[in-house]
């Protein structure tokens, strides 16, 4: 069986944002205190501009986790990415930590769940825990709500199947954890350190084949927002296409189909 | 040089691993999931990743493993020792922290899981996380263990002294958990696999050039492990460059305490603090 997903799913790649603003700052102090040291998260609607940009230009379908909370206070930006092309996924409504939210959990990925769905016309199918934290029947709730994917996991080098976990009918499709960009910048790496940080884990992977999850922030503290980083990333990628195995760019949605199709 | 190893060899080299699944996150009481979860590669890639190296290069490993791992992925375990490597006991689950009073009782629960799974009793033993007490020693020796992989006190294997006496039947083989070890590396600074590479060589370049002793201690898991692609290709390149050396001599660490305790006189000794015990 998991032979199937990995032959089904090697060689592609996941492009993913967390788009992280003020709802990060907004977890700690109020509206009118996101200024001075609360004021990173302001920043996000300058990464998300940058982001779009370069994946326009390198013809990159992405993966957008949007907190419900985001998605109300920027509509436009959101239904922007979509129109772009891009998918939007779910990544709970204030980014709650949802191994601790109890009988409340399914109440918080429901409305999580409508205000995306209202925003851009279209559920979504996937979901990613805020800060990867989540309870033993996050995923039971999620499979109910018809989701069809998670990415919060850590554990593996290709998507499985989510149903021994409780996920009934959805597909795991793990993070990788070195090409996740709040990683590298928040011990404060130099931008040239992440760059070889990301080659290097992305030639081992390519080197066996491996589905490659890849994860952005578009701030400018630990995310890839600001221009410096963003030309890293752009070099990043293109090298990905010169490597002996070239890899596909997919949205986790596509990958996560063409893995419940090999599974079937 | 004198050496005083096995057929004059210049160095000796211990590979270790500490299998680490499930048991490290479930011993801190959180839930092996989300970004919890890195301990659920080892059983699935970083294993059978480093079975399948050491075989190509010819690498007899010692594997430390909590008694929890073992219950929960003894197929794992079991592939480990038929390729002939030797399992180490590794704490249950993984205690990083005081047990107190109940230090003997998860010693022997290890002990136990450990022996009727392998059909042979683990000798070695390495503290997890750090987790040692004042008794552990003792209980280890009662339980038949003749060795410990886990104090900081020297580059050499030496003898403790208890009560005045040089023990005969149990050998301290020190771990380096600051630069022979991945999880300082990938954990606290995220170095690139490349530069651990070339730090885990300088080390060894050192431990050659003095006839000693150089273990290296590495995890199957995601996170802070080696076990995935880009680091096991890192310490791929540590142990081609290693077997480079002439007289190098690898060994699982159960064979380097027999030959230490078969040549007691060659080992330097240490009076432990809690060695009133």
């Amino acid at each position: 069986m998991s032979n199937k997903i990995d032959q089904a799913t090697g060689g592609t790649m996941c492009i993913t944002v967390n788009v992280h603003g003020a709802s990060v700052e907004l977890r700690a102090v109020n509206e009118e205190r996101l200024v001075g040291r609360y004021a990173y998260g302001n920043y996000m609607p300058n990464g998300v501009d940058r982001l779009l940009r370069l994946f326009q230009t390198l013809h990159i379908p992405a993966t957008f986790f949007v907190p419900g909370r985001e998605a109300e206070r920027h509509p436009e930006l959101i239904r922007e990415i979509h129109a772009a092309g891009h998918e939007i996924a779910a990544n709970g409504y204030a980014l709650e930590d949802h191994s601790t939210l109890g009988d409340a959990q399914p109440d918080v990925l429901k409305k999580a769940h409508d205000v995306l769905a209202s925003c851009v016309g279209e559920a979504p199918v996937g979901w990613r825990a805020p800060d990867g934290l989540m309870s033993s029947d996050t995923l039971s709730h999620l499979s109910a709500l018809g989701y069809k994917y998670d990415s919060s996991f850590q554990d593996d080098d290709f998507p499985y199947l989510l149903d021994a976990d409780g996920g009934v009918g959805m597909v795991e499709l793990p993070q990788n954890p070195t090409l996740l960009d709040q990683n590298l910048f928040s011990i404060k790496q130099p931008d040239a350190r992440v760059h070889k940080n990301w080659t290097e884990e992305f030639n081992g992977l390519n080197s066996v084949g491996a589905f490659i999850c890849m994860t952005l922030h578009p701030r400018q503290d630990y995310g890839v927002g600001r221009a410096p980083r963003m030309k890293h990333l752009e070099s990043f990628l293109r090298e990905t296409q010169y490597s002996p195995r070239p890899i596909k760019f997919k949205t986790c949605a596509e990958v996560a189909a063409l893995a419940m199709k090999a599974a079937a | 040089m004198n050496s005083k190893w096995p057929n004059d060899a210049r160095c000796m080299v211990n590979i270790t691993v500490d299998f680490d699944g499930l048991s490290n996150e479930t011993g801190k009481k959180l839930l092996p999931i989300g970004k919890y979860s890195h301990g659920r590669y080892s059983a699935k890639r970083g294993i059978p990743r480093f079975l399948e190296m050491f075989k190509r290069h010819e690498v007899p490993a010692t594997f430390f493993v909590p008694g929890y791992d073992a219950e929960c992925f003894p197929d794992s375990v079991l592939a480990i020792a038929d390729a002939g490597h030797e399992i180490g006991a590794h704490g249950y689950l993984h205690e990083a922290f005081d047990l107190g009073d109940e230090e003997p009782f998860y010693l022997e629960k290890t002990h136990m899981i450990l022996t009727d799974l392998l059909g042979k009793a683990p000798v070695g033993w390495r503290n997890p996380g750090g987790g040692k007490s004042d008794v552990t020693i003792k209980v280890l020796r009662d339980l038949g263990y003749i060795y410990d992989s886990s104090e900081k006190a020297a580059d050499w294997p030496y003898y403790q002294v208890v009560r005045g006496e040089r023990l005969r039947d149990f050998v301290n083989l020190p771990d380096n958990t600051s630069s022979l070890d991945d999880a300082p590396f990938y954990r606290d600074s995220m170095t690139p696999p490349s530069e651990v590479a070339e730090q885990w060589k300088a080390e060894f370049d050192c431990a050659y050039s003095e006839g000693g002793y150089y273990d290296l201690i590495v995890h199957p898991r995601s996170g802070f492990g080696s076990g995935g692609p880009a680091r096991a290709k890192a310490l791929e390149d540590v142990i081609v460059y290693i077997k480079s050396h002439p007289g190098v001599l690898m060994q699982r660490q159960e064979e380097t305490a027999r030959w230490c305790l078969k040549n007691p006189d060659d080992w330097p000794e240490r009076t432990e603090p809690w060695s009133a015990k």
